[in-house]
């Protein structure tokens, strides 16, 4: 399934108060493909990743799956939320087949209960199959959300910072079981990640987005490296680490002109205090050189 | 293996108390298996032995403070005096219990159980005899020792007055001389006027001294040494339960129903007989009249209840009834709203004026509000049908008794505690995760679905918080209205022991207050134990 972003724009809050976050952003993501977003923090990627999932509805722009608008959301718009949203009462094999059952409404049980554990199986969490989510390590959380969203089988997978939660070992393995499980399954992916290796690693293509508000999406990077990728024998792949260097020097600039940018045009916007520590807040409208607009 | 199994049961011992909230427990468990013992004996130490010990020391203050304060409804009783007051009531609910199966035994069960009553009643009599004996002792030497003690105050008495009566005799004659004396103006009449002062203050200070002695007699008399006190009390113990044993035997007997029913049937068989041999028209009439009425009662018979006298145990179940009734109600209005109020800010917006008048509103109001609406729905309460099928002999729930009193504080109890669940329920589907709702979206789940797999679940630790408060609510709410509304119940205890001021009722106030404050702390601990399990996250929830 394809699924393609035109000129679409989205902002929140009363007129008065206006906070545009997306402006024009315009993506076609390939039947197949595995496309990642990459941008820094506060820079409206999941509220990309809703759009992509019919959540938000665009104010200007559309959505389209198969050259058909979005409307509203649905399991084949499998989306797999950055914060597990796993359902606390219910043990994984519950949550999993509350959400398959919604989507296969003529299994019978068996069949139901034999779908959900092919796909526990699949992220490997057999064990933990009776288990309440607080009783999970946020790694198997994230496995069992995983679980939840493939068991629609979904068109479109859509993962919202999958694993920026998590601690580099498990980030490690669970990256090679995504891919696993894409090449298995094979479906369209949208990532959102902040980490440039995992982006690299992962994607067919990377696009970048800009830094907030009126954020867009610049022309993506293409990874050109066979599959199926390994991470120890990547590390030596020149390609690998020209793609790293490139984005990670373009991501740099984004965030320096940011700067530059607010320091040229003075304080006309505060910013929202959602900002990491380790960001100056800034004022102004950071944008890209060649991309400068009046304020409206 | 066997230290595994060990851990199991130990495991298994420490969950039952965390989920029951009974954390005290916790040490005392982990020492019994031997787990870090020198923590456990400093935990027991801290958390369980001192706050015995402050406890016993503040039952240790009640009995010494309680009886330096007189009232008029005698003297604040002290813990044993309480402690007695308990026994004597569940003995009184022993005792209706025993007269209730006298009165509905029937065939061999009633003979044998007169023959074992006929032998009880011989044995209290002999000991009553012997106690009786000994209270007579014990008053007998206590007057003895009254008297001797009374003896020289008598006559201390006795010599006083007459004393007194020669120097007031003698005080009247001077002063007659001096006013004579006045009025042949050879005394000053300033001189008269002293005297009399003198005379009055002379005589008033003889009154005093006099009523001082009878007052220290009348002191005596009235406060017979404890042991006659407690003689005579031990005796009439045993009277009572002899009296007891009478009624129970005359509930055997005359007022037995197997015998009242055989007796009705046998007066209707003779009449039939008369009936046969009856010869004029007017006493053919009589016989057969008297037929249909014999055979009447007879039938009627089975419908008889025993005349169940209120003890504190049928009162404490009655209370429980109530106020599960009430709480039940209430949690039946209050969660359907709560859920519509949380779901729609527009209900939200229309409820919320009602509900912020009405919450404070005193139970007080409430209660009459209902006796006035609830009464008119049941102008003739004997004859209502809801009251026959509850109370109808074969009814199991007959033994409540319920009556319209019952149903208004239940009532009033829904009112009152229905506040905190529509308030809490509310608040827990509102604040449901936004995370949970989008995967209600994404999964396209149906109104009904999303309300029962999403919703609801996530919103029960808060609306099991609102009822554990709202059943508090209606407990101490419904101790009120029985009180008020003369609702058998804990509420109806108090106030008639209130108001009958015998020598126990105030040590029966306060078993009553006791009752009570354990019934609401194991009310309050099933709730928690229901939220605990309804929690899916491991906070406490204390």
């Amino acid at each position: 399934m394809s699924i393609e972003l035109d000129n679409v724009s989205i902002g929140f809050g009363p007129p008065s108060d206006r906070y545009e976050v997306l402006k024009d952003i315009n993506l076609s993501v390939k039947k197949n493909e595995f496309v990642s977003i990459i941008g820094f923090s506060g820079s409206g990627k999941s509220t990309l990743m809703n759009l992509f999932a019919g959540l938000h509805t665009p104010d200007k722009g559309t959505v389209k799956l198969n050259g058909e608008v979005i409307t509203e959301p649905g399991p084949h718009l499998g989306m797999m939320f950055q914060n597990y949203s796993l359902l606390p009462w219910l043990t994984t094999f519950e949550n999993i087949a509350l959400a398959a059952a919604q989507v296969f409404p003529n299994y019978s049980k068996k069949e139901l209960a034999d779908h959900v554990e092919h796909y526990i199986e699949m992220v490997k969490l057999t064990p933990a199959r009776d288990r309440k989510p607080h009783e999970l390590s946020g790694g198997m959380r994230q496995r069992a959300s995983l679980a939840r969203t493939l068991s629609l089988k979904p068109e479109v997978l859509i993962l919202d910072e999958p694993l920026s939660a998590l601690d580099a070992l498990t980030r490690g393995s669970l990256q090679e079981d995504i891919l696993n499980i894409w090449e298995a399954e094979k479906c369209t992916v949208v990532m959102v990640t902040n980490d440039v290796d995992e982006a690299v690693l992962m994607s067919d293509r990377i696009a970048p987005l800009t830094m907030g508000p009126e954020a867009t999406l610049t022309e993506p990077f293409k990874v050109d490296m066979e599959r199926p990728r390994d991470r120890h024998a990547l590390n030596d792949h020149p390609e690998y680490q020209r793609l790293k260097t490139e984005i990670t020097a373009y991501l740099m600039r984004l965030n320096k002109e940011a700067k530059e940018l607010a320091a040229a045009s003075g304080s006309q916007y505060t910013m929202p205090s959602v900002m990491p520590k380790n960001f100056t807040p800034i004022s102004g409208r950071p944008s890209l050189n060649n991309k400068v607009s009046q304020p409206s | 293996m066997a230290d595994s199994k060990v851990d199991k049961i130990k495991y298994g011992i420490l969950k039952v108390i965390d989920v029951s909230g009974f954390k005290v427990f916790d040490p005392p468990v982990r020492l019994l298996f031997g787990e870090e013992p020198q923590k456990q004996i400093k935990d027991i130490g801290r958390y369980m032995v001192l706050p015995i010990l402050f406890v016993v020391g503040c039952i240790f203050l009640w009995t010494v403070i309680a009886p330096t304060h007189k009232t008029k409804s005698g003297e604040v009783p002290t813990p044993t005096k309480v402690w007695t007051a308990g026994q004597d009531s569940l003995r009184f609910h022993e005792k209706e219990d025993e007269k209730e199966k006298a009165f509905f035994l029937s065939g061999e069960d009633r003979l044998a159980e007169i023959k074992e009553v006929e032998a009880l009643q011989a044995e209290l009599q002999a000991e009553f005899e012997k106690l009786e004996a000994i209270s007579k002792e014990t008053s007998a030497n206590a007057e003895a020792e009254t008297a001797k003690k009374l003896a020289p105050l008598q006559k201390e008495y006795d010599e006083l007055k007459a004393q007194y009566k020669e120097a007031q005799t003698a005080r009247k004659a001077a002063l007659t001389a001096l006013s004579d004396k006045v009025a042949a103006k050879q005394a000053k009449s300033a001189d008269l006027v002293a005297a009399i002062i003198d005379n009055d203050t002379k005589t008033d200070a003889e009154k005093g001294k006099l009523k001082d002695i009878k007052t220290a007699m009348d002191d005596i008399r009235s406060n017979p040494p404890k042991e006659v006190k407690e003689a005579q009390l031990a005796a009439n113990k045993v009277a009572d339960e002899i009296q007891h044993g009478k009624k129970r035997l005359s509930y055997l007997t005359t007022g037995n129903l197997s015998e009242k029913k055989a007796s009705f049937v046998a007066k209707a068989e003779d009449a039939e007989t008369a009936l046969a041999a009856s010869t004029t028209g007017k006493d053919a009439l009589k016989q057969a009249k008297y037929v249909v009425s014999n055979t009447e009662k007879a039938d009627k018979a089975d419908e008889q209840k025993y005349p169940r006298a209120a003890s504190i145990v049928w009162q404490t179940h009655r209370s429980l009834l109530t106020v599960i009734v009430g709480f039940i109600i209430g949690a039946l209005i209050a969660i359907p709203l709560g859920i519509m109020c949380g779901l729609n800010k527009i209900v939200m917006a229309c409820l919320t004026p009602l509900i912020s008048i009405f919450r404070p509103v005193s139970p007080v109001v409430w209660l009459l509000i209902f006796q006035i609406v609830v009464g008119a729905f049941f102008p003739d309460p004997e004859k209502h049908p809801l009251f026959v099928f509850l109370n109808s002999s074969i009814n199991p729930l007959s033994y409540f008794q319920t009556n319209p009193a019952m149903i208004f504080s239940a009532c009033t109890v829904a009112m009152c505690a229905l506040w905190p669940a529509l308030v809490n329920t509310a608040l827990g589907v509102s604040s449901i995760d936004p995370d949970h709702l989008n995967v209600a979206k994404v999964l396209r789940l149906g109104f009904w679905s999303r309300l029962f797999k999403i919703i609801i679940p996530s919103s029960l630790p808060l609306v099991f918080a609102g009822l554990r408060i709202s059943l508090g609510v209606g407990w101490m709410v419904l101790i009120a209205a029985e009180a008020l509304s003369s609702s058998d119940g804990l509420g109806k205890f108090v106030w008639d022991e209130y108001q009958n001021g015998s020598s126990q009722s105030f040590a029966n106030i306060i078993l009553a207050c006791f009752v009570v404050g354990i019934i609401g702390f194991f009310l309050d601990r099933l709730m928690i134990i229901l939220q605990r399990f309804v929690s899916f996250d491991e906070s406490a929830t204390l």
